[in-house]
């Protein structure tokens, strides 16, 4: 899952090379690396390919501030029944 | 009377002087306070030599120290030029040649940064420090790398408090004079500098004053940073009133839940964005579940903002007045038009009638000017909001700022603004598409001709044509189709990672093609309408 995710945001969020390769400690926010619409994208792209719903009340910034934390929080999501990862992720 | 933009500080310092001028989370500025240490940022310049006219750079986020150092700039009688500190180094090294920085304002966080880049300008005097670290602590490890040329001297912040806090005497400057310079998108790979006087951007903020009904009590908030013209708005019309600008936190307007509790607690009254920041409030916002009664304006202005998203956020938020301002940063705001409420809208949003003391008019191709509805025609704009020209750039300047076509009986510059326009039946103009190769995205102005200069600058791009791909959400998406030198061996990452370092992020492309050869028409040129009717 970290793979999948830290593919993604290097590849489609990531707007600056000097801060490639990304460590899925680093954190998206401090580094500008996120913004609204890459959030948005992120999300986009996180409901397709592992089959959950981000709720609005779960956007916060606790959530995406690295690749790590987007996962936990995708498991967490898991845990609580609310979606099955899609692939192999 | 202000006729310079200082003017409206010294005002309302002296009108309101314990009123918040600027509140940035635990730190708010009051307007004597403000007025003080601009002075002090003033002298501070003026000991560095800064003389009237000279350009300033200012390398901050919008924060209390940047409107610090941005009234002190005008004070001292130059001109100040934002940089983007999340732009490439190469980019903002490329700015701050083109216009001959003298010196660079950076709040503590960036001075570092800042003198490192400073290296790589000439005639660049001093980095000088505007506040302490005011909510932002110097992120680690950026201290300056060892570098063989010196970086210039950096005055610390204590050194500017030591400089006297009283008035400065005499204006430096006329009305005529440039306030500030703002870098767009040029067509040729190198950014325009568009020059920006006290006088046109005072005839905006008067305007947008009377027509936002701003007064001392408001909260004004626009998460537009200072080198997007959007904050304009917020740092001098809020200033002229006496009202306080709401700085938007860091990563606050990203996260719609967020951003819609920090306007409740925020109480802020006038909004001032992009569409986009809208659309996300409104479908991730929770917009009902907070107390938002206070917001009596919401602005958009930089892009169409799409009716199906705006019916939501009229729905949402039904107790505001909407404002849809159009212009690009070489008129400022120049037509305007308030949506009328009640969601269920399926037009476009016209982008309306001409602001006061500014004429809009539309010119068909065959010279006349549009008068009928259905009519279509390019947009120009006259009057006394016009900026100066392009940096150092006569030609272009020449180009866009032309001899108003419907005056034969003197000389008067009109803006072409390149935007085709048609009149509604309320006499409202409505915004049909460019003449030219600019698109928008996120709110953002990109000529495609720079995201192709880019390219080509690549030693294994052969021939390269970025084009516009419609998107709801972010204006259109850049699509680069590419002809590799050789037989491939160019992979999408590297192109990529290519235009990162050479374009700052809005302007890299979204989706990167490889063709073995361009489509050509009759004349030869590459075909683009066959290349966007073959997408992906």
């Amino acid at each position: 899952m970290e793979t999948v995710i830290n593919d993604y945001i290097s590849r489609e969020v990531v707007q600056d090379a000097a801060l490639l390769p990304l460590g899925n400690a680093t954190s998206l926010l401090e580094t500008g690396i996120l913004d609204s619409l890459g959030l948005l994208r992120l999300v986009v792209f996180v409901q397709e390919r592992f089959g959950v719903t981000v709720d609005d009340v779960d956007l916060i910034p606790e959530h995406f501030e690295s690749v790590d934390s987007i996962c936990a929080y995708l498991r967490s999501r898991d845990g609580e029944g609310a979606g099955r990862a899609v692939g192999h992720g | 009377m202000a006729y310079l933009l200082h003017h409206l500080l010294a005002a309302s310092a002296a009108r309101a002087p314990g009123r918040t001028a600027v509140a940035a989370g635990e730190r708010s500025l009051g307007y004597a306070e403000l007025d003080r240490l601009s002075n002090r940022v003033a002298r501070a310049l003026l000991a560095q030599g800064v003389a009237p006219g000279d350009r300033v750079g200012i390398f901050a986020p919008k924060s209390a120290a940047a409107v610090v150092a941005l009234f002190g700039v005008l004070k001292a009688g130059a001109c100040y030029v934002p940089l983007d500190p999340k732009s490439p180094a190469g980019r903002l090294a490329a700015i701050m040649t083109d216009c001959g920085i003298a010196v660079v304002l950076a709040d503590r966080a960036s001075a570092a940064q800042a003198a490192a880049l400073a290296v790589s300008v000439p005639g660049l005097r001093a980095v000088i420090e505007a506040g302490p670290h005011w909510g932002r602590e110097a992120a680690a490890g950026t201290t300056p790398p060892e570098q063989a040329p010196v970086p210039p001297a950096t005055v610390p912040w204590e050194a500017v408090l030591a400089e006297p806090a009283g008035a400065l005497g005499p204006d430096l400057a006329i009305d005529t004079d440039l306030a500030y310079i703002l870098y767009t998108s040029g067509s040729t790979g190198a950014p325009k500098g568009v020059m920006i006087s006290h006088r046109a951007s005072l005839t905006f903020v008067e305007w947008a004053t009377a027509c936002a009904g701003l007064d001392e009590r408001d909260r004004v908030a626009s998460p537009a940073p200072l080198h997007f013209d959007l904050s304009v708005f917020d740092v001098f019309a809020a200033c002229g009133v006496g009202a306080c600008l709401a700085v938007v936190p860091e990563n606050t307007a990203i996260f719609p839940a967020r951003l819609s509790q920090w306007l409740e607690r925020e109480r802020v009254t006038v909004w001032y964005s992009v569409p986009s920041v809208l659309t996300m409030l409104a479908t991730y916002g929770n917009l009902r579940g907070h107390d938002l009664s206070g917001l009596r304006a919401v602005i958009f202005a930089g892009e169409v903002f799409p009716v199906k998203h705006l019916n939501l956020l009229l729905a949402e938020l039904p107790g505001a007045r909407y404002l849809n301002w159009y212009g690009p940063t070489e008129t400022n705001v120049c037509t305007w038009y308030e949506v009328p409420s009640g969601a269920g809208r399926t037009a476009p949003v016209p982008i309306g009638k001409a602001c006061a003391n500014m004429d809009a008019f539309a010119v068909t191709s065959g010279g006349d000017r549009v008068a009928k509805p259905g009519e279509e025609g390019e947009l120009y704009v006259r009057g006394s909001g016009l900026m100066r020209g392009y940096w150092g750039d006569q030609d272009k300047t020449r180009r866009a700022l032309v001899p108003n076509p419907c005056q034969p009986a003197y000389d008067e510059p009109a803006y072409r603004t390149g935007d085709l326009v048609t009149l509604d039946d309320e006499g409202n103009f409505v915004f049909l598409g460019r003449r030219d190769g600019m698109v928008k995205t996120r709110g953002y102005r990109v000529e495609l001709g720079e995201v192709e200069a880019a390219l080509y600058a690549h030693p294994a791009v052969r021939e390269a044509v970025v084009l516009p791909v419609p998107d709801e959400l972010l204006g259109s998406r850049l699509r680069a189709v590419i002809c590799a030198e050789g037989s491939g061996g160019l992979s999408r990452e590297e192109v990529l990672d290519h235009c990162r370092r050479r374009l700052p992020g809005y302007m890299v492309p979204d989706i990167v093609e490889f063709l073995g050869s361009l489509p050509r028409n009759s004349n030869g040129k590459v075909d683009r309408a066959r290349l966007a009717g073959h997408e992906g």
